[in-house]
């Protein structure tokens, strides 16, 4: 029973932000249970743990709500990632992220990864990707900044929409994006050279059709491995005394003696 | 013991004979009609007299006929109150009057929704003590029955905290107006008819009532927020509820969009405060099929707009339950601060998201006999597995923890309390269902861990709990554990006591168990003829600190349908009333309606309300009732949270706790928001 416990201890914490609405929790079940589903308004916020290879990953899908800003610095307290989501088609949740979440992650990780996600990729484009589905998706490959293929993906990617044909439904473009990206980083006082660059950092994906998501997701587990393996050797030489552990230890040590 | 045998088949007839037996008995209170008139025409600056109005609405809506032209705006009514209610409380606005200009047309519009007492509003004031002087016609000049609105006011010591307004704080304004002028009372009814029609006829009151009063039920939690609110069925729903503030803002509503509805918010807070302007509170109106109940709670203002002929008191009871359910979200001294800092917030800013929440609650209230009784339903369960889930919940503890509930299918399974917290205060039932509908409402919580703040406005109306939700029995997701916190950061620490939990309740296969326990069905009480009944108990043991509970069997056939649940609650909600009926209350009642006999008794010891069969005599009834009542007494073990165990997780007493818990709800951002 302890190693069970034990087992679910996450490695690692990434948080989801974003104006209420724009589809974290969307995003998140699209991720995890691979479908998309109408949800209701989170509350609080939600705690998922997901086991990626061999590190525990946890996952907080915030609500987005003013009311419940006040818990925000508490779900990013020692983040090592912060996804901060918006909509497509909704200019004001981008500046949302600017205005009132930003300053949720002063107690993430210094370190902490941002990622800037435009949701709801499918609204802005319904014809361009139809029209891409008939062409054929190689085109596509380069713009997505996914940086795994998408056959990699286990659901279906449905096809990105081309800036090109931009609909009016798309009122935040890519730019804006990438701009705000360079804006939290001079906000954070990271050098920009030293980090991520934008054009891997700013994702646009639709929770509906699954498009990008994969992508989104394992991009970001991969950029916090660093990240758990630091956490796990400061674990081993931390100079506190972790009961649980030493149960184990004691246990594992009677095994081999028998 | 009282017996109340009316045994007429219709029983319309007889709910509309009490209401007005109730308006009655309210218009000969003591100090009826002479002073609070007086007071009206001349206010005393130096005595704030408390009242209550209600108001008899009938005649309106035949002199004015509504028919068709209902989408139609009434141009006194719709248009002016709106404008008066956005700009009054601008201080700016306040600050520099317009003097006499409003006066004319709409002063009792134009003035009305300026609530703002000890504020300097000289001018306004005016016009608006014309406008009441004027609709409160005097007795010697029309007789109560044909005034076309009809006031009624008593002086009641017992709800002076429904005085709202005190012009002791202004007595530069004395009105000069000469009291029951002709003139004067043709504008004044003008006015308030054009309002009171505007409403009816924007809530649809005195529309031909050939709806179902069995509508709302059955439609389930589609999107209400896009009806239209110009359409006809919009008006028939049996019951609506309006949230504003007290500068007339929409905050909620059942049924369609708020913005939709300002301009009939705004008429239903210049109805509140034209009321109130002459020391007064508006209770509730009276019309042909409907009852329109406010209620003010320090800034927010519930109407509900009913047809369902519950009693005032029962849909005031269930405004409680909306504005505890709103508390319970943001806590009622950060609403307090909002609105002193801006009186015109709008406050769908921090609710937006949670009307689902609200939505959900209206429905339990209308569905769920819980909140009728006041009394919280828990499963039936052995004893024995009772006893042995509370172990597991009372050995998983950390710091801080204060409420362990277990909940299957919405319904307690049981609840371990921390010491210090009981010995202070006890879980009150309203603090459960709202708990109970947060549950409910959120399908989100099916996945993953829960963690958001949450007040207990009947615990402390001021501070959040962090509560902690999770279900056991994933995909399933009937079993639900809820485990509250006063720690905002311990959601690691609660979590990992939802893992011992988890195990232990795996050690000995609960899960398996608690999925057997189900609801008993009425046969098994063996008594024929009954077919239902509600049986609230005051004699538990430990009563004073002990979660009052109902037990109740489930409505089987005929009560198979939602039209007949329905109708079945509404005969119980009619009993309800009859027993609590605050003019003349009732110990017993045998009541032969159409398709079954019912009897309710309320004794000291216990509230029971049971359905028969039609014919069943009323002697085969009380021997039914002892019969009911042994069973009972047999299985109390099961049917109850008999001994509810406590644990200890606190190391300083409670103070200490509840002082930190103020301390989070003061950096919960609010202020931010300001």
């Amino acid at each position: 029973m302890p190693e069970f416990s034990k087992m679910r201890k996450p490695d690692v914490k990434i948080v989801i932000l974003g104006d209420m609405n724009v589809g974290k929790t969307s995003l998140l079940h699209r991720y995890t249970e691979r479908k998309f589903k109408d949800t209701v308004s989170t509350v609080g916020g939600a705690f998922f743990l997901k086991q990626w290879g061999p590190y525990n990953i946890s996952i907080w899908d915030t609500a987005g709500r003013e009311q419940f800003h006040g818990l925000g610095s508490m779900y990013c307290r020692g983040a090592a990632a912060v996804i901060l989501t918006y909509d497509l088609t909704n200019w004001h949740s981008l500046a949302e992220l600017e205005e009132r979440f930003l300053s949720l992650t002063d107690t993430a990780n210094h370190d902490c990864i941002y990622a800037i996600v435009g949701n709801k990729a499918d609204l802005t484009g319904n014809q361009a990707q139809q029209v891409a589905g008939q062409d054929g998706p190689t085109e596509d490959q380069g713009e997505g900044g996914g940086v795994n293929p998408p056959s990699a993906c286990p659901t279906p990617p449905a096809s990105p929409v081309l800036l090109s044909r931009v609909t009016l439904n798309k009122q935040v473009s890519r730019e804006d994006a990438v701009s705000l990206y360079g804006r939290i980083l001079r906000y954070k006082g990271m050098d920009e050279s030293n980090c991520l660059p934008a054009d891997k950092m700013c994702f646009e994906t639709s929770a509906k059709t699954g498009y990008n998501v994969d992508a989104l997701f394992e991009t970001l587990f991969d950029m916090v491995l660093p990240s758990i393996l630091r956490n796990r050797t400061e674990r081993e030489q931390s100079p506190t005394v972790d009961l649980e552990d030493h149960k184990e230890t004691g246990k594992r040590t009677r095994a081999r003696c028998c | 013991m009282e017996i109340d045998d009316n045994k007429d088949n219709g029983e319309t007839e007889e709910i509309i004979s009490d209401l007005v037996s109730v308006d009655c008995n309210l218009s000969t209170g003591p100090g009826s009609l002479g002073p609070s008139l007086s007071n009206h025409l001349a206010p005393d600056p130096a005595g704030p007299l408390v009242n209550t109005t209600n108001v008899m609405l009938k005649a309106p809506t035949n002199s004015n006929p509504p028919s068709d032209t209902m989408a139609a705006p009434v141009p006194g009514a719709e248009a002016a109150p709106v404008p008066g209610a956005e700009a009054a409380p601008v201080p700016g606005a306040e600050a520099a009057p317009v003097p006499g200009a409003e006066a004319a047309p709409v002063p009792g519009a134009e003035a009305a929704p300026v609530p703002v007492p000890g504020a300097p509003v000289p001018v306004p004031r005016g016009p608006l003590f014309g406008a009441v002087g004027a609709t409160v016609p005097g007795p010697e000049t029309q007789g109560p029955q044909t005034a076309p609105v009809q006031m009624e006011k008593e002086t009641d010591e017992s709800s002076k905290t429904e005085c709202q307004t005190n012009i002791g704080g202004q007595p530069e304004i004395i009105p000069e107006e000469p009291p029951g002028e002709n003139e004067q009372d043709d504008s004044g009814e003008f006015v308030v008819t054009m309002l009171a029609r505007g409403k009816l006829q924007e809530q649809g009151v005195g529309v031909t009532g050939g709806s179902s009063p069995l509508s709302a039920p059955s439609e389930g939690p589609s999107s209400h927020r896009d009806e239209d609110v110009t359409a006809e069925s919009w008006r028939q729903h049996r019951k609506h509820v309006f949230v504003l503030s007290e500068a007339g803002k929409p905050i909620y509503s059942r049924y369609g969009s708020e913005e939709a509805l300002s301009s009939t918010m705004g008429v239903m807070m210049a109805l509140v405060s034209f009321v109130q302007s002459s020391d007064n509170t508006i209770r509730s109106v009276y019309s042909d099929g409907r009852t329109v109940v406010f209620m003010q709670k320090g800034p927010l203002v519930l109407v509900s707009v009913s047809s369902s002929r519950q009693s005032e008191q029962q849909l005031r009871g269930e405004l409680l339950y909306v504005y505890y359910q709103i508390i319970s979200m943001l806590t009622q001294a950060s609403i307090a601060r909002i609105f002193k800092n801006k009186k015109n917030y709008d406050l769908r800013r921090l609710l937006a998201g949670s009307e689902k929440i609200l939505d959900g609650l209206l429905n339990l209230v209308d569905s769920d006999p819980s909140f009728l009784l006041a009394a919280v339903h828990c499963l039936p369960l052995a004893s024995s597995l009772r006893d042995s889930l509370s172990q597991i919940l009372q050995k998983a503890i950390t710091p801080n923890l204060v409420f362990s509930i277990l909940i299957a299918n919405n319904q307690l399974l049981t609840i371990v309390q921390e010491k210090t917290v009981i010995e202070d205060t006890r879980l009150e039932p309203a603090d459960v269902h709202l708990l109970l509908n947060l549950i409910g409402a959120s399908s989100a919580f099916q996945a993953g861990e829960i963690w958001t703040p949450i007040c207990l406005p009947l615990f402390n109306p001021d501070c959040y709990f962090y509560a902690y939700i999770s279900y056991l029995d994933p995909p399933e997701c009937t079993v639900c554990l809820l485990l509250l916190s006063t720690d905002k950061e311990a959601f690691y620490a609660v979590a990992d006591c939802k893992r011992r939990i988890e195990e232990a309740m795996l050690a000995q296969s609960s899960l398996s168990l608690i999925a057997k326990a189900r609801c008993y069905s009425v046969s098994q009480v063996g008594v024929s003829d009954l077919r239902h009944f509600m049986y609230k108990p005051f004699d538990i043991p430990d009563h004073h600190k002990q979660l009052t509970q109902f037990t109740s069997p489930e409505m089987e056939a005929p009560y198979s349908t939602d039209e007949e649940r329905m109708r079945l609650l509404d005969l119980y909600r009619y009993m309800h009333s009859r027993i609590h009926s605050t003019s003349r209350p009732l110990k017993l009642i045998y009541h032969v309606a159409e398709k079954e006999t019912m009897l309710a008794w309320i004794t000291s010891k216990f509230e029971l309300y049971t359905c028969f069969s039609p014919l069943v005599t009323k002697a085969c009834a009380i021997n039914a009732i002892t019969k009911l009542l042994r069973w009972i007494k047999k299985e109390e073990d099961r049917l109850f949270i008999r001994y509810p165990p406590k644990y200890s997780t606190t190391p300083n007493p409670s103070k200490s706790s509840r002082k930190s818990d103020q301390q989070d709800s003061i950096d919960n951002g609010f202020m931010s928001l300001l």
